[in-house]
């Protein structure tokens, strides 16, 4: 549904995406793991155009497009296919909750007001904002925002949303809600790209984990696989780190 | 203290204000959008423009504003005449209404301005919220004008006030030009009989006035416009 062929990517002198291909299905959870500075937020930045691959393909099934040519057109309607929820939400802070969430579809899909209103309301419903239509992001906890910034995504029903490891910037005690939240969605047969140092949700949520590190896939698999046989001796360094001690021998 | 003609006079500098409003709107529609276009251009470093933005505001930023009117008022008839005698032109220069030049040199001087209060507060608006407008579909017009522009207007408006109230206070420097706004009126109203104390109350109490008025005003539709930042429970 989804394949990304050869991405390549650099910052002045420094390649950070050094030929990276991916394919998703229909359904699929995809989760991606590394270390810091392998290139997780660019590659999901260049499949969303935030930024511009030096060379590389994205196709979506019924379209193909060249990340590093494309076109204004291409770029607008693979927005139209992807969503993003960003690591700092990056909720519009001029707008309510409910406006937050009908923004995409009234400007951006032209959809009859009251029509996105319906939308947005059910889409808060589902993670459990019903009561906050109407507040500001000022007035809403980091979990809450993030669990808003979610809506926003989810309720465009794109072909896939890209999650930048959206529980990253929360207090602790924030985590499991919005945790919680992606794997309800992720039920419902959302497909999802996420990267998160969430282990858990590797586990329990994700039907494939991929291991990046300096720019490349060193290795993918189903989570049991990686988790509990990895091949490479990179994948098993770095879970031996991210992981507690005999973790590994209980899943 | 003559109070009868302190009345009046009053009255007479009173009649100047819809000039001092038609300068400053005027120059604020250029200036706004002009100076906001410009501010784009030195955030985003575009080449040639924002060098021109920068060296624009130091010229204009570095220089009275008197001497501005004098530059514009000597030399915009001159280069007029030129040009009226070049294309056969049959029209006096010394015909055109001097807010001609008013509106040239307050909207010159006020785009500078903008261009700096607008360059701090873009700066204010974090970079994600332009990425998370793209991320829902929308254009790069339509993510400036409904997420980044009313963001950066809600932090720009003191400043905007400020530039607005200082704007018209500027525009009493219009007498230099012969300009009949508030200042002239009354000035000439007072030549008649020396009354210069009463007449200069009058221009005070008349700047002060519409000045606090207009500051008001801003007041109300900055706390109108900022209800999202201040809504905290
Ligand atoms: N806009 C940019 N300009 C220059 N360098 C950048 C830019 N964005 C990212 N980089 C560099 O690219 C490298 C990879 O960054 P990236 O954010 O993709 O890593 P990551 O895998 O997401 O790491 P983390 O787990 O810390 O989020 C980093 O070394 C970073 O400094
Ligand atoms: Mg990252």
């Amino acid at each position: 549904m989804l394949e990304i062929k050869n991405i390549h990517k650099s910052f002045g002198p420094n390649e950070i995406l050094k030929g990276v291909d991916l394919k998703i299905e229909k359904g699929d959870v995809v989760v991606i793991l590394g270390p810091s500075g392998s290139g997780k937020t660019t590659l999901l930045r260049c499949i969303n155009f935030l930024e511009k691959a030096d060379q590389g393909h994205a196709n979506f099934g019924d379209i193909d497009v060249n990340l590093n040519t494309a076109t204004k057109k291409q770029i607008h309607t693979i927005r139209q296919k992807t969503a993003f929820v960003f690591q700092n939400y990056n909720l519009f802070h001029n707008k309510t909750a409910l406006e937050n969430v009908t923004e995409g579809l009234i400007i951006g899909r032209k959809i009859p007001k009251a029509e996105a209103n319906e939308m947005g309301k059910k889409a808060l419903d589902k993670v459990g904002l019903s009561e906050k239509y109407d507040a500001y992001p000022s007035e809403l906890s980091g979990g809450q925002q993030q669990r808003v910034g979610i809506a926003r995504a989810v309720v465009l029903n794109p072909d896939i949303i890209l999650f930048d490891e959206p529980t990253s910037a929360l207090d602790p005690e924030l985590v499991g809600e919005v945790l919680s939240v992606m794997k309800n969605i992720a039920k419902e047969g959302t497909t999802m790209l996420v990267v998160t140092h969430e282990m858990s949700f590797a586990k329990d949520v994700a039907n494939k984990v991929v291991f990046m590190d300096g720019g490349v896939i060193v290795e993918e698999g189903p989570p049991k696989e990686i988790f509990s046989k990895p091949k490479e001796e990179r994948t098993k360094q770095f879970l031996h780190r991210v992981l507690p001690e005999d973790y590994i021998f209980y899943i | 203290m003559d109070f009868k003609f302190l009345v009046d006079t009053f009255f007479v500098a009173l009649s100047g204000v819809p000039i001092a409003l038609i300068i400053t709107i005027i120059s604020l529609l250029i200036a706004l959008p002009l100076g906001f276009m410009l501010a784009l251009t030195r955030i985003n470093k575009i080449p040639v423009l924002q060098r021109f933005a920068q060296v624009y505001v130091s010229f204009i930023r570095g220089t009275p504003v008197i001497v501005q009117i004098f530059i514009v008022y000597s030399s915009v008839p001159l280069l007029l005449t030129s040009l009226f005698e070049k294309y056969h032109i049959d029209k006096n220069v010394y015909d055109i209404n001097p807010i001609w030049y008013a509106f040239i040199v307050f909207s010159i001087n006020t785009t500078a301005i903008m261009i700096e209060i607008f360059r701090s507060a873009i700066g204010t608006v974090s970079k994600g919220q332009l990425e998370a407008a793209y991320s829902v579909g929308l254009t790069n017009v339509q993510a400036f004008r409904r997420i980044i522009i009313p963001q950066v207007l809600v932090t720009a408006l003191p400043n905007i006030c400020t530039a607005t109230v200082n704007l018209i206070k500027a525009t009493s420097l219009g007498y230099a030009m012969s300009l009949q706004e508030i200042t002239l009126r009354a000035k000439v109203a007072a030549n008649v009989g020396y009354n210069y104390v009463e007449a200069y109350l009058d221009i005070f109490l008349v700047y002060l006035i519409l000045c606090s008025l207009v500051e008001y005003v801003f007041k109300r539709y900055e706390k109108r416009l900022s209800k999202y930042k201040t809504a905290h429970a």
